[in-house]
């Protein structure tokens, strides 16, 4: 009866398997064997940090770090799927790229169509070549949610920018060699503002970690005291950032693949349960079914994102219902371990203690959880906007 | 991994869609608490859309027809129809409903004279309803089904080869399906009452109190759908089950936002919001209800 020969089908087919399996076996051939214990430190933490450029050169060798960008541009040019499954398996083994799974995702890309042939030139081998570590000067004290409120000021000298402001919860910056700068130019909100590509180690620049639950140098202030930058380190046009950040997250709209890790951290504290006699009661085993049922609504939810992009459509704002979904699992799944086993985060499981730190942020990082509900509100269900 | 709906899926939906628009908005003159019609019932089994299962369509396409109908204010029995019946007899007659055996103090939706009963306990039985079987449940049937009791088994019945769990897994299936349309209903009936409805010179739906809560219903809807058509794609008895927790649990968070949302208005008869709420509140105790999922898919998934 069917005309087109294909069915609904929720299964990775054999080629989408055989490329799992090839990611799966890169991470058993090179991960050290105190490998989980290490990841626990964070993707920030200095040990990953060197360890990711290792790491990320033997990726490139075996043409995997950087498999879905076009061939003319070095990838091979796979598809969405193989993104997917390029993400999921990368973040459930704890993310050995570090903070590197950001330039393959989406500031390589982002620089392949706006970087000029000098920019190109300077920033992609690096990046191909797993050596690069980037940071995102997005939040500022006073604009986080709000960013087209950000008040880090760029103004024009002759052929420089002079730079004077503060970010804050900076990923990566301790270690960062280049920044992803948003600055005002003008007071225009959202044409006002402007990207620069500014090395770290540029004389004003101060950076202080701030201690946090989620790892060891995750979070950073970054003090830009009368920063010199050359235009030419101008990313696109003035004014042009908030298209340009568009492009970025079209990428990036469904964000980390949380869902993956989740669910592998709830089979693993079903295991450790088992391996107890713990996971006979009924109490605990209803409690771990409903993470299993909310890992799986936000991957499902997800994958029907991805189906739309395999098939060239735009992904819009449904991508904010998938995303809110995984919140909901990541924090599921938290609770789970911290009411059955509270020894996980307390040293008994790297593992679990891993997921839980990253896990937290779920509803915050790269976009706070409200802002998904708002978008949900006025794009997916079309209700009337709230007054401002 | 492919989750493109089929054209043949499409054009099915489309010509629901197509059949049912005159049933999209409630008369609920004298309609009470549930709202059926023998017209719609008749035009839907002339059309073959209870059928797709038998005409090789498949599960999936079996649930897309089950979710769709949920969403109409009538209450239709596709449910057991278009999922469960084909597997036990291709040749048995629209008209089925779904006991459990041992559960015989539950009203039973669909329960009339006539209809097939399937009771589904250690193996899988069915017997023709007589008036003798049934137990008119009166006016004061909250749920927004048809609904009887049943008086009792009768000695004897018909014995299916098919499997009790597979029969369990179907329904489960089915439950999900009828959940996701349910729950898609509902909020669309909220939504648009939200956003015509004002207070303090504003629609309800500008205020973020309510917003974000519709949100997270729209998110539990969809999660709802996609577990449905995953369970109805790989035939797990885990996804199923995970698939009618999710379900049982999605209408139990949203529900009383729903209503909560539309005041007094949702407590009325003049308002269709309960014709979806009193049916997703029949569901949620069905197969055992939320617990008893939650175990059947902690079996499955960890043994």
């Amino acid at each position: 009866m069917d005309n087109q020969g294909h069915a609904m089908d929720f299964a990775w087919d054999d080629a989408q398997l055989a490329f799992r399996e090839s990611l799966t076996g890169f991470l058993a051939a090179h991960l050290p064997q105190d490998w989980e214990a290490f990841s626990q430190a964070g993707p920030a933490s200095a040990a990953l940090t060197e360890y990711a450029r290792g790491f990320c050169g033997a990726l490139a060798g075996e043409g995997l770090l950087f498999p879905h960008w076009p061939t003319e541009a070095g990838g091979k040019g796979l598809g969405p799927w193989e993104q997917q499954s390029l993400a999921e398996v990368m973040w459930a083994a704890g993310e050995p790229r570090g903070g590197q799974y950001m330039n393959v995702n989406w500031i390589g890309p982002t620089l392949l169509r706006y970087g000029s042939t000098a920019q190109q030139a300077r920033y992609l081998p690096p990046i191909t070549e797993g050596k690069a570590l980037w940071c995102q000067g997005f939040s500022e004290p006073g604009s986080g949610s709000d960013l087209a409120s950000l008040r880090t000021s760029a103004v024009r000298e002759g052929d420089t920018y002079r730079v004077n402001g503060q970010k804050i919860w900076t990923s990566y910056a301790g270690l960062a060699d280049t920044c992803f700068l948003l600055t005002r130019t003008s007071e225009d909100k959202k044409r006002g503002i402007t990207i620069l590509l500014v090395p770290m180690d540029t004389p004003g620049i101060t950076v202080r970690q701030i201690p946090s639950l989620i790892g060891a140098g995750d979070i950073h202030e970054v003090f830009f005291d009368d920063v010199i930058v050359p235009a030419g380190q101008r990313l696109g046009e003035e004014g042009q950032a908030w298209e340009i950040v568009g492009f970025s997250l079209t990428n990036e709209r469904l964000g980390i693949p949380r869902f993956h890790l989740a669910r592998a951290a709830l089979d693993r504290g079903v295991a450790m349960l088992q391996a107890r006699d713990a996971f006979a009661r009924e109490a605990v085993r209803i409690e771990a079914a409903r993470c299993a049922g909310l890992c799986e609504a936000a991957r499902n939810a997800s994958y029907a994102i991805i189906q739309t992009r395999v098939e060239g459509g735009k992904v819009g704002s449904e991508a904010s219902s998938a995303r809110y979904a995984t919140v909901m699992a990541e924090r599921a799944v938290c609770e789970f371990v911290a009411e059955f086993l509270p020894e996980a985060l307390a040293g008994a499981s790297p593992y679990l203690m891993m997921h839980h730190q990253r896990g937290i942020v779920a509803g915050i990082a790269a976009g706070a959880a409200e802002i998904q509900l708002n978008i949900i509100a006025s794009d997916v269900l079309g209700l009337p906007r709230e007054p401002r | 991994m492919d989750l493109a709906l089929t054209d043949d899926q499409r054009e099915i939906l489309a010509a629901i869609d197509a059949l049912t628009r005159p049933y999209a908005a409630a008369n609920l003159h004298g309609a009470g608490f549930a709202l059926t019609s023998g017209a719609l019932d008749a035009e839907l089994a002339e059309g073959g859309f209870l059928d797709v299962m038998a005409m090789g369509l498949g599960e999936v396409t079996a649930a897309l027809v089950v979710e769709r109908l949920a969403r109409l204010p009538y209450a239709v029995e596709a449910q057991a129809a278009a999922l469960v019946r084909p597997a036990l007899d291709a040749a048995m007659p629209c008209g089925v409903c779904l006991v459990e055996e041992g559960m015989l103090h539950r009203p039973v939706r669909y329960l009339t004279a006539g209809v097939t009963v399937i009771v589904v306990g250690d193996v899988v039985r069915s017997f023709a309803a007589g008036p003798e079987h049934i137990r008119d449940a009166g006016d004061e049937v909250l749920f927004a089904y048809p609904m009887a009791y049943l008086t009792g088994l009768p000695g004897a019945m018909q014995t299916h080869a098919i499997g009790a769990d597979e029969v369990r897994r179907l329904w489960r299936v089915g439950l999900a399906a009828e959940s996701a349309g349910l729950l898609a209903g509902a909020l669309a009936s909220t939504v648009a009452h939200v956003s015509e409805r004002k207070q303090f010179s504003r629609p309800l739906a500008t205020f973020q109190a309510l917003r974000h809560r519709l949100a997270e219903a729209q998110v539990l809807t969809n999660g709802c759908y996609w577990l449905a058509l995953k369970a109805a794609a790989s035939g797990d008895a885990g996804d199923a089950a995970l698939a009618a927790l999710y379900a049982q649990d999605a209408a139990r968070r949203a529900v009383y936002d729903l209503h909560q949302f539309l005041g007094a208005m949702g407590m009325t008869l003049e308002h269709p919001l309960h014709l979806w709420t009193y049916r997703l509140k029949a569901l949620s105790s069905e197969l055992g209800g939320r617990g008893e999922n939650a175990l059947a898919a902690a079996d499955a998934i960890w043994g």
